[in-house]
């Protein structure tokens, strides 16, 4: 990579991710051999924000009450901010959810919401800040001890987890089985798989019930993680085509890239808030679908 | 687009903090915010019912006043009665009194006339006497004649 910079190597590079997995030889970080990983392969980056933006959230959110944990005194900066967080969750809770009482939908809905709120706004920091920051740190760090960092420029570092399948996904996920729990205790096994297989043909058309069931109930986590997903990586992807403007061309066009970044960015603000709420919405109805007893 | 174990590190990484939010964020944040509906709704409640007795109070207030003053022109009444009639008795007293001492007064200026009459003629008589006996010697005792003269005494 520390070739001659091109607009390929420059988006390959924007949408590699740091990499650390088990290959034939063990493991190891090294670029070259993501090929020979097999699943046992971690995104680091991902990760890395991922938990960090996670570990941000808890830490503002704890922090918000614990100074200030009692009901008597006027409640001010921060904690307006985070009770907002929660007033906000609690309704949208309250209207999708109604009665049904359990106390973890709405700490999963707000985690989920603010978490995925903070990923998402990792988009607005500009493209190349970040990953050439963290190839300069690695770089200083490894020295030329570590072979596949050759030069600052042959790290990879992608910055926003929500770009990222494993990360959306992986929370889909954890929200798929979250639903099938609740299916399960709430519904009994019973009536589950009965929902699973005797709709919509009745009795007689279980295993043709069951695969349109079954398409239906996958499709939920699934269509949940790409969703968010696809629209982050698409908003990244043009934030980096946007850049390629200001890197290989003459200075109008440079100029322009200037002003599309912006009005890009502006727009953006509102993506990353929706997809935020979006993915909090559909967690909430999907929980509460697992919690509905009733036939439909 | 690759899948891998990060799927799987990122749905436990969501477990941690979604059971940390649900362990110790959400319900203490929650329990405040409630806690500080319920005050919020109590002090509410509390300004209510502190107007409506403040309304009572000066309902009661009123009604207490009127009373008061009621029973304070009452008390007034009855004091300038009390008064008139203490001036009035006092004054029906110092009459009689007045007219007692009057009589009394009068009675003693006619007792006492009528003594000094009763010396003066007493006086008078002897006077008569003395000069009857002067011009007519001693004709004319006082024992003698005491029949006229005690008819003449009368007649004066």
């Amino acid at each position: 990579m520390a070739s001659e910079l091109t607009t390929e190597s420059y988006i390959s590079h924007h949408l590699t991710n740091f990499t650390c997995g088990k290959t034939p030889d063990g493991w190891t970080c090294d670029p070259y051999k993501v090929d020979q990983m097999g699943f046992w392969a971690f995104h680091v980056d991902s990760l890395f924000w991922s938990i960090a933006l996670g570990a941000l959230f808890v830490f503002v959110f704890k922090k918000a009450i614990s100074k200030n944990s009692d009901s008597s005194t006027t409640p001010s900066g921060m904690q307006n901010f985070v009770e907002m967080c929660i007033e906000f969750v609690e309704d949208n809770v309250q209207s999708l959810f109604g009665s049904v009482k359990n106390t973890l939908i709405a700490p999963l809905a707000l985690t989920v919401f603010v978490w995925i709120l903070l990923m998402n706004l990792m988009d607005l920091v500009p493209v190349d800040f970040l990953p050439v920051l963290a190839g300069h740190i690695a770089y200083a760090l490894a020295g030329e001890g570590v072979e596949w960092i050759k030069s600052p420029e042959s790290f990879y570092f992608k910055v926003v987890p929500t770009t990222d399948p494993n990360i959306t996904l992986g929370m889909a996920f954890g929200i798929f089985l979250l639903t099938i729990y609740y299916s399960i205790t709430v519904k009994g096994l019973k009536a589950f798989i009965a929902e699973l297989t005797l709709h919509p043909f009745g009795k007689y058309l279980i295993p043709v019930n069951f695969v349109l069931e079954m398409v239906n109930f996958i499709a939920k986590p699934i269509s949940l993680g790409l969703r968010l997903f696809g629209n982050l990586y698409a908003g990244e992807m043009i934030f980096i085509l946007i850049a390629l403007m200001l890197f290989f061309s003459s200075i109008p066009i440079g100029m322009l890239g200037f002003g599309l970044h912006l009005v890009w960015a502006l727009f953006h603000i509102l993506i990353v808030a929706l997809q935020a709420f979006i993915f909090m919405a559909l967690t909430i109805a999907y929980l509460a679908m697992a919690h509905e007893t009733e036939e439909h | 687009m690759n899948i891998n174990a990060t799927l799987l590190a990122q749905a436990v990484v969501m477990i941690v903090f979604v059971a940390i939010c649900w362990r110790y964020i959400y319900p203490p944040i929650l329990s405040v915010m409630q806690e500080r509906e319920k005050r919020i709704s109590d002090g509410l409640e509390a300004a209510k019912k502190a107007d409506d007795s403040l309304e009572e109070a000066k309902l009661a207030f009123d009604k207490e006043l009127d009373q008061a003053k009621a029973e304070a022109a009452e008390i007034l009444e009855k004091a300038n009665n009390r008064a008139s009639q203490i001036v009035s008795d006092a004054s029906s007293k110092a009459e009689a009194e007045a007219e007692k001492i009057l009589t009394a007064a009068s009675t003693t200026i006619e007792n006492e006339t009528n003594k000094a009459k009763e010396e003066l003629r007493q006086q008078m008589s002897d006077i008569i006497i003395d000069t009857t006996q002067k011009i007519l010697g001693d004709e004319i005792s006082k024992e003698k004649h005491e029949e006229i003269l005690k008819k003449a005494a009368e007649e004066l």
